[in-house]
């Protein structure tokens, strides 16, 4: 009887023991190991298929010798807000955050996560850096940008060709419309559409935004949607870009729909160039394609599109901020951007030097159109920095499905979307 | 397990006080370090998190700052939510649907299969199978067969003759009927083997005698089976409102609340408004309003089966 006691007693122990250490477990990282390198931390998404990561800190960790870069990997990009929350919130000491997109950074900025970077932005070659004034809260600066993607038009040269249409040079909103319909053609299997449009809320209302001059987190009056959401619904009912219902039941993706030929035109993201050329490299049967300026509401205006900046920002926590400074202001220098263009990534950085190495890639379009393209005259947030920004885009995405599945007119659509946005951002 | 060992302990206690009562503190050491391993981490990652979320939900937190005591304001600002009472809404026909469905399906599925024939054991498990499948293969493949054109489900219906089928998960009144129909599929087989086991706990004898009796196959499952199998009724029905009240995931993949609202649960919106939006003191307070209504139903299932007992 005594022997199994102390025995259980023992296990027990040892049980909690294991369980306690376990707890206090978290790897401690040293900023200075012995030999005189600093070793920086920095949050990265799935590193392993996200090659800008690697591409720029082997290219800073080459100008400065004396540190070393540790990646902190979340290894599914989707969970990456959602990492970061409970990392911080435990008081997590990693130096540098990436900043994923603007409603994260309203998020950080709003908790006063991120080291003030006004110095660093004064230094920095402010005026070369698309997308930095996003970052911009009442006049501080808390993230610098190091690649600031756009929407464009993605187009299938070959399907142009074959429905005898001149390329997409500079088209406004109808003569996207009317183009889908003659681009449209065949059925069921060979269906081919004239143009997939992603479910994403943000190209429908982000671009309507941008393009009128309007702020989305500003309730009072949502009706200048009223004509883009008419455009999707009308094309969608003929057929001319997919069903919106089929589309998240199939959970359709929008680099299949454009390297399989399935549509002609895919208005998307500048992140999806770097995809693109490294499928074609792999062999990966990629058509033929260009990139446009986006549609815009009416012809011959400068062009605007939505986009914002992917930056990094300093960890209040961090353990050493001025090898952190000096790592950001080199992922917004030129040498940076050459790092991140290196791999087919829209850096911040703009020059002619940059525009040319991007061009430079294998796989690029060579045509005018597209040169023409990567440089829009501005590039707007779809949802500026505000601390109400996540739950704003929450409505907004809802009725977004509402209105497109046909629950919704847009009108009353439109209306949930004022009287609900303007609920959840006075009950903060 | 702690009880039979205290109570034969206690047995010897009458034959000498003193020992007993150090054998008896022994016993329940004995107990104690048996559960001892398991409740330190119910005490370290349940309880304590449970009533941090209950002061928390008096606070505002964004789980950075110091939390700001607010009072009632969380709860008046519930009250006010049209999500809230949108995912409070969707929450309780998810489960008005979700468990007399569940509940019928797996008895008759336990009837049907409790039958001593050969290959029984094929069909049990080809009923169990979806409940260890993993969930977001289930959801992934339940929306393409959802699917509003293509999918297999429309294309039987139209052959049936249905002029218009439902737009399933595209359309906001059938979104939340598929979800039910994908988890009542998924979860029958697990509370169906419940049900065999409370099946086979009822002796033959009853069955034989109420043959006997002249009792028809009707007779005998109203007046043998079913209060035969009450305390495992009792059992399945309470594990699945409770489960019905927490649903998440397999709405989270299949619909994300959507399309609009029409899918959104109350732990989805604790989810969204938590995590995502970074109020912890508001949907903490969420999470006690579920907590208190999932609370109350199993006290009134608890007090119903009591009376009925008696």
């Amino acid at each position: 009887m005594k022997r199994p006691m102390r025995m259980l007693a023992l296990a027990g122990i040892t049980a909690s023991a294991l369980a306690l250490a376990g707890c206090a477990g978290s790897p401690s990282t040293s900023s200075n190991n012995g030999s005189g390198k600093t070793t920086l931390t920095i949050t990265t998404w799935d590193y392993a298929d996200t090659p800008e990561f690697k591409a720029l800190f082997t290219a800073f960790e080459k100008a400065n010798p004396d540190i070393t870069i540790q990646p902190v990997d979340v290894p599914t990009a989707a969970d990456y807000e959602a990492k970061i929350t409970t990392m911080l919130a435990g008081g997590d000491s990693t130096d540098i955050i990436t900043v994923k997109n603007l409603t994260d950074y309203s998020g950080y900025v709003a908790k006063q996560q991120l080291v003030n970077l006004d110095d660093v932005e004064k230094a920095a070659p402010s005026d070369k850096l698309a997308g930095l004034d996003s970052y911009q809260y009442k006049g501080d600066y808390f993230a610098l940008p190091y690649r600031t993607d756009f929407t464009v038009l993605f187009y299938n040269k070959d399907l142009f060709q074959k429905a005898g249409l001149a390329a997409p040079d500079n088209l406004t909103w109808d003569q996207f419309a009317q183009d889908a319909a003659k681009l449209t053609s065949g059925s069921g299997a060979n269906k081919v559409y004239g143009a997939y449009v992603h479910t994403w809320n943000s190209l429908v209302q982000g671009i309507s935004a941008v393009q009128n001059g309007k702020d989305l987190t500003d309730p009072s009056d949502y009706s200048y949607l009223t004509d883009q959401y008419n455009m999707m619904l009308k094309l969608q009912k003929a057929g001319d870009i997919p069903n919106y219902g089929e589309a998240t039941a199939q959970k359709l993706a929008y680099q299949t729909e454009f390297e399989t030929g399935k549509a002609a035109m895919v208005p998307m993201g500048t992140w999806l160039i770097a995809p693109l050329l490294a499928d074609k490299a792999k062999g990966v049967s990629v058509p033929n394609w260009g990139i446009a300026q986006l549609p815009q509401i009416t012809a011959g205006q400068p062009i605007v599109t939505d986009g914002g900046p992917t930056g990094f920002g300093i960890n209040k926590n961090a353990k050493d901020v001025a090898a952190a400074k000096k790592f950001i202001a080199f992922a917004a220098s030129e040498q940076g951007a050459e790092a991140v263009a290196s791999i087919g990534i829209v850096p911040s950085y703009q020059s002619d030097t940059i525009t040319q190495k991007y061009f430079g890639l294998a796989g690029m379009p060579q045509d005018d159109l597209s040169k023409k393209a990567f440089a829009p005259d501005s590039v707007k947030p779809d949802i500026p920095v505000n601390p109400n920004a996540a739950a704003v885009n929450t409505v907004l995405s809802q009725e977004h499905q509402l209105i497109m599945t046909g629950s919704k007119s847009v009108s009353a659509g439109i209306k949930e979307m004022e009287s609900l946005v303007k609920s959840q951002a006075l009950s903060q | 397990m702690t009880t039979t060992v205290a109570h034969v302990e206690s047995g010897r206690a009458e034959r000498a006080p003193a020992r007993g009562r150090v054998q008896r503190r022994r016993a329940t050491l004995i107990g104690w370090s048996f559960i001892l391993p398991n409740f330190l981490g119910f005490a370290l990652f349940t309880l304590v998190p449970v009533i941090a979320a209950l002061g928390l939900s008096f606070m505002s937190w964004d789980a950075y700052n110091p939390p700001k005591w607010v009072g009632l304001h969380n709860f008046i600002r519930l009250s006010q939510d049209p999500m809230f009472w949108a995912a409070l809404e969707n929450t309780v026909l998810y489960a008005v649907g979700h468990v007399p469905l569940t509940l019928a399906l797996s008895l008759g599925l336990a009837l049907v299969l409790n039958r001593k024939l050969r290959g029984i054991e094929f069909f049990r498990v080809a009923i169990f199978f979806p409940y260890i499948s993993s969930l977001v293969a289930i959801a992934i493949v339940w929306n393409l067969l959802f699917d509003p054109t293509s999918g297999p489900v429309n294309v039987l219906l139209t052959h049936l003759g249905v002029h218009n089928p439902p737009g399933w998960t595209s359309s906001t009144t059938w979104a939340l009927p598929a979800v039910i129909i994908t988890s009542v599929w998924k979860d029958m087989g697990y509370y169906m083997i419940l049900f065999l086991a409370g099946l086979q706990a009822i002796p033959g004898e009853l069955y034989e005698a109420a043959s006997v009796d002249g009792a028809s196959a009707w007779h005998k499952f109203w007046n043998v089976t079913v209060p035969g199998l009450r305390p495992t009724t009792f059992f399945v029905l309470v594990i699945l409102t409770v489960s019905s009240f927490k649903v998440f995931d397999l709405i989270f993949v299949m619909t994300e609340g959507g399309p609009g609202r029409a899918t959104l649960v109350l732990s989805q919106l604790i989810y969204q408004d938590g995590i995502l939006n970074g109020q912890f003191g508001y949907s903490s307070a969420i999470s006690l309003v579920l907590f208190v209504m999932v609370l109350l139903i199993t006290l009134f299932q608890y007090r119903l089966q009591n009376r009925r007992q008696d």
